[in-house]
């Protein structure tokens, strides 16, 4: 039997022996802890794809779990007033629904402001916003019932048999497998990818087409959604919510859960959900101690277990690579990046337009002048190579046209129509994609999962079939496998295919940043010092590598130091000094200019060559 | 009027607090990046050391205040070394975890030593009425908001007058060239945040006089400072005083005029509006990055 297959079967065991477990047990005391289990694994798998793939902490789950619970347990009491959904039960399955809707929407209200911001905003807002509903929750008694909460909350049932504890319980499991299911789909998923991309650089997610914001959004409402599910079960097995079931520390719980557990792992959700709710009750009698005990062992999962439980089993070993490819397809790398001299071949007599014009583009930084009405033109199949001393204004220039700095004033046209690079992922859509000066790969994802990343903006996939992993995106998976291992074999990192990009060699990596770069299909590529840090032997490759692009019609803007190599391949150099263009030519012409000169060696008196 | 005044006095008073405690976010953000999730839990201890040496020891202030800055200090240091240095840059943000576990042993030390009642500590100037012509303004007022303009205008000389302050500063542009300038960067980075810690001491020193002594008297105040600190923007100390000041007045009128629960959804509201309109803050700059 293969890995997958006795994964399969002890994954199925495990559920049937959860199935049967009721029957083992006596009184519903222990069938209610599993069920809180559940319950809660179901809130910790929602804050698990939002904490440990995609890097985003929340604090407020418990809250947003409490929308879900007060909305269902409402909900489902205004609607037990209509007969017809009374008597069939439906008044409380509706209401489960609305309350994870409702608790979805507000993570949406809520993380569209949160998450302008990098860094630690999202979880001090939802601090905040997990206050606020608590406060809510208590003030507006006429609604939520204040301190004593909401009582008789209907129970579950299916026309009239009624889901009592020990049928719960099943209906309790079902939520976790389907949460666990959902889970696995969404990130092993193209979806999934760009998380994990994001979580290691959002820089450099964002250069290959990825809408950092709007995904970073996207998982935070899924993982409100979860919560809001959660809660729902929560309020019709207890029947009963109050304020106090849904405070600050159940939300740091929640995330103490994800982390013991293990982040970023499939199983540590549940694992750290059972504990934490099996602790208190081991803990009763040191009620005095309470939050020392859970200072200490959230201390001590930080230092001891930093990749929680279920990341020990997995510690040295070689993350397995999520899809196994062994050919390229039959696509030539021309067919794979759609390229230019393919898609929209150019009349042999008439000259081509070029593929951006870059009018008098300025940049200040405060006092400083970076960039000082600089223009330029780069057209397809061209290698325009751009030079200049350290501090120029290369990499700014880089970054504009890119759109990682938008520019004070100047024109960007784009196949002769103006516009406006807003942002790195928009870039992305016009065609450009760019390497880095300092290296930026998804480190702790395979070679294959870096180019895969790049060619996100292609992707038709909807989340719906992300979340199903239904067949049609299944096999959009299979063919970007295909095309990024084209486009590996191209760049020469055939061997590396399933290496995570951490082990890479210097010189291999920026050859996987190019590759990366390639999916993005561009019609300009921006190279940012790619020959830096190269070995003679990886700079022929590269020279090579670039030549193939130019022969393909792509565009290829060079910032470099390397002489050698720009007067080889260049077919035009742009000279900028303190942020200005000097000069602007032919690679030999460039080398004679005096100015050039006087930039590299400062002023000379005399031509110093002769 | 008098109603006006008197309120708008006790509000500007609460908004120096707010100021005292937001600037301490701003110090870490600026050197590190890190925020201490449990600010407010330092306030609460600066507020129960206050109870233990000026009312239970019966110490003077002069003694008082000295022993809680040290006291403070040395927590700042084995804070920073527990919670933030083994996780400083690893790439993810679990201090914020670590910050929120140091904040629990706090919490429940001080419920185990302290109590859970909140216990009075008397006014520093006895409770006698200060009278400005028509309004009258308690001594402790007067105290709070002159300790925080004090504190800020130190601290604006600390930033643009001495090299540390300024090491300070570059360290936020880039921590590796300031270090590469001999610049000692692991050693800003803690003292920023015993800063920090000190000043959180300090604000619960005296603000503690107005709010009582208890174990949770810090909690909301930290989260509101953190509003604060967001509306004013975290890169901007002298938009933070402002901003407290001015938060502090705004709360204390909503609540005198309107209904008392407006006052604590207001700074979340509030917060919420300047991240959707001004995400860097209403006086902060956008940070610059590089790629």
């Amino acid at each position: 039997m293969n890995t997958r297959g006795l994964r399969r079967t002890i994954w199925l065991l495990g559920i049937l022996l959860l199935a049967m477990l009721p029957m083992a047990m006596s009184g519903t005391y222990y069938q209610f802890m599993f069920i809180l289990i559940f319950i809660y694994s179901v809130v910790v798998i929602g804050l698990n794809i939002l904490a440990g793939y995609a890097g985003q902490f929340s604090l407020g789950h418990a809250a947003l779990m409490a929308m879900g619970a007060y909305t269902s347990a409402l909900t489902s009491k205004a609607l037990g007033t209509v007969p017809l959904l009374a008597q069939t039960g439906l008044n409380v399955w509706i209401a489960m629904i609305f309350g994870t809707v409702v608790a979805g929407a507000t993570g949406a209200v809520l993380a569209y402001p949160a998450l302008r911001v990098k860094g630690p905003y999202l979880a001090m807002v939802t601090i905040a916003f997990g206050w606020v509903v608590w406060k809510i929750l208590l003030e507006w008694v006429s609604v939520t019932g204040g301190e004593l909460g909401i009582t008789a909350i209907p129970k579950a049932r299916l026309g009239s048999f009624v889901l009592t504890t020990s049928y719960f319980y099943y209906l309790a499991l079902a939520a976790v497998v389907v949460a666990m299911v959902l889970q696995r789909n969404l990130v092993k998923s193209e979806f999934g990818r760009r998380l994990k991309a994001l979580k290691h650089s959002e820089i450099a997610a964002a250069s290959v087409g990825v809408d950092v914001y709007k995904e970073k959004v996207k998982v935070f409402v899924i993982s409100a959604a979860f919560a809001g599910f959660g809660g729902a079960l929560f309020a019709h097995q207890q029947n009963f919510v109050s304020p106090d079931n849904f405070q600050f520390f159940s939300s740091v719980f929640f995330l103490l859960a994800v982390l013991f557990g293990g982040a970023g792992t499939l199983l540590g959700p549940v694992i750290g959900a059972a504990t934490l709710t099996l602790l208190p009750e081991l803990l009763q009698d040191f009620d005095r101690f309470r939050l020392i005990i859970y200072g200490c062992f959230i201390l001590f999962t930080l230092y001891i277990l930093p990749n929680g439980v279920a990341g020990l089993a997995r510690r040295g070993a070689t993350p397995l690579p999520d899809l196994a490819v062994t050919s390229g397809g039959d696509g030539s790398v021309a067919q794979v990046l759609e390229a230019p001299e393919v898609s929209r071949p150019l009349c042999q007599d008439s000259k081509p337009a070029p593929f951006i014009e870059v009018q008098s583009i300025s940049k200040r930084f405060g006092g400083l002048t970076a960039l000082n009405k600089v223009s330029f033109t780069v057209f397809p199949g061209e290698v325009h190579a751009v030079i200049g001393p350290n501090g120029a204004g290369k990499t700014t220039l880089i970054n504009i046209v890119s759109g990682f700095y938008k520019p004070d004033s100047g024109i960007i046209r784009i196949d002769g129509k103006e516009v406006k690079i807003s942002s790195m992922h928009s870039a992305a859509s016009f065609g450009i994609a760019r390497t880095f000066q300092t290296i930026k790969l998804f480190g702790d994802m395979t070679v294959l999962e870096n180019v895969m990343v790049g060619f996100e903006r292609h992707s038709s996939t909807r989340l719906w079939d992300s979340l199903l992993r239904t067949r049609r995106s299944r096999a959009a998976e299979q063919r970007r496998a295909e095309d990024a291992l084209a486009l590996i074999e191209f760049v020469g990192l055939g061997d590396f295919v399933n290496s995570p990009a951490s082990s890479l060699s210097y010189g291999h990596r920026r050859l996987l940043e190019v590759a990366r770069a390639l999916a993005v299909r561009p019609h300009l590529l921006l190279l940012d010092e790619p020959a830096a840090g190269l070995v003679a032997k990886e700079i022929e490759a590269l020279k090579d590598l670039i030549d193939t692009l130019r022969e393909l019609g792509i565009a290829v803007l060079l910032v470099e130091h390397h002489m050698d190599l720009v007067t080889a391949i260049s077919d035009r150099v742009t000279v900028i000094d303190y942020g200005e263009v000097i000069a602007q030519g032919e690679p030999a012409a460039i080398q004679r200019d005096k100015r050039v000169i006087e930039a590299y060696l400062g002023t000379v008196d005399r031509d110093v060559i002769g | 009027m008098e109603f006006f005044l008197h309120i708008l006095i006790s509000g500007i008073a609460t908004g120096a607090i707010y100021s005292l405690i937001a600037v301490g976010y701003s110090i870490t953000f600026t050197t590190m990046r890190v925020l201490n999730f449990a600010l407010g839990m330092w306030v609460m201890i600066g507020g129960m050391l206050t109870l233990t040496l000026n009312v239970m020891l019966g110490f003077n202030l002069l003694i008082t205040l000295p022993v809680l800055v040290a006291v403070m200090a040395i927590l700042g240091v084995v804070g920073e070394r527990v919670s933030i240095y083994p996780f400083f840059r690893a790439g993810s943000d679990v201090w914020i975890m670590s910050t929120l576990a140091v904040g629990f042993l706090f919490i429940n030390s001080a419920q185990l030593i302290w109590g859970h009642n909140p216990l009075p500590v008397p006014s520093f100037f006895g409770d006698g009425i200060i009278m400005f012509g028509p309004f009258a303004i308690f001594p402790q007022q007067i105290l709070v908001i002159a300790t925080a303009f004090v504190i800020f205008s130190l601290l604006y000389l600390f930033y643009y007058r001495t090299l540390l302050g300024k090491a300070f500063r570059a360290i936020a542009y880039s921590s590796e060239v300031t270090s590469l300038m001999g610049i000692n960067t692991r050693m800003i980075c803690i003292l920023s945040y015993v800063m920090t810690s000190v000043l959180a001491g300090v604000a619960g020193f005296i603000i503690v006089p107005i709010t009582f002594a208890e174990p949770q008297m810090g909690t909301v105040l930290g989260l509101k400072a953190f509003a604060v600190a967001i509306v004013a923007g975290l890169s901007a100390p002298r938009g933070i005083l402002f901003c407290g000041l001015a938060y502090g007045a705004l709360e204390a009128l909503a609540s005198g005029y309107f209904y008392t629960g407006v006052r604590d959804i207001l700074g979340f509201s509030l917060m919420i509006l300047v991240l959707i309109l001004r995400p860097e803050g209403l006086f902060g700059k956008p940070t610059g990055e590089r790629a």
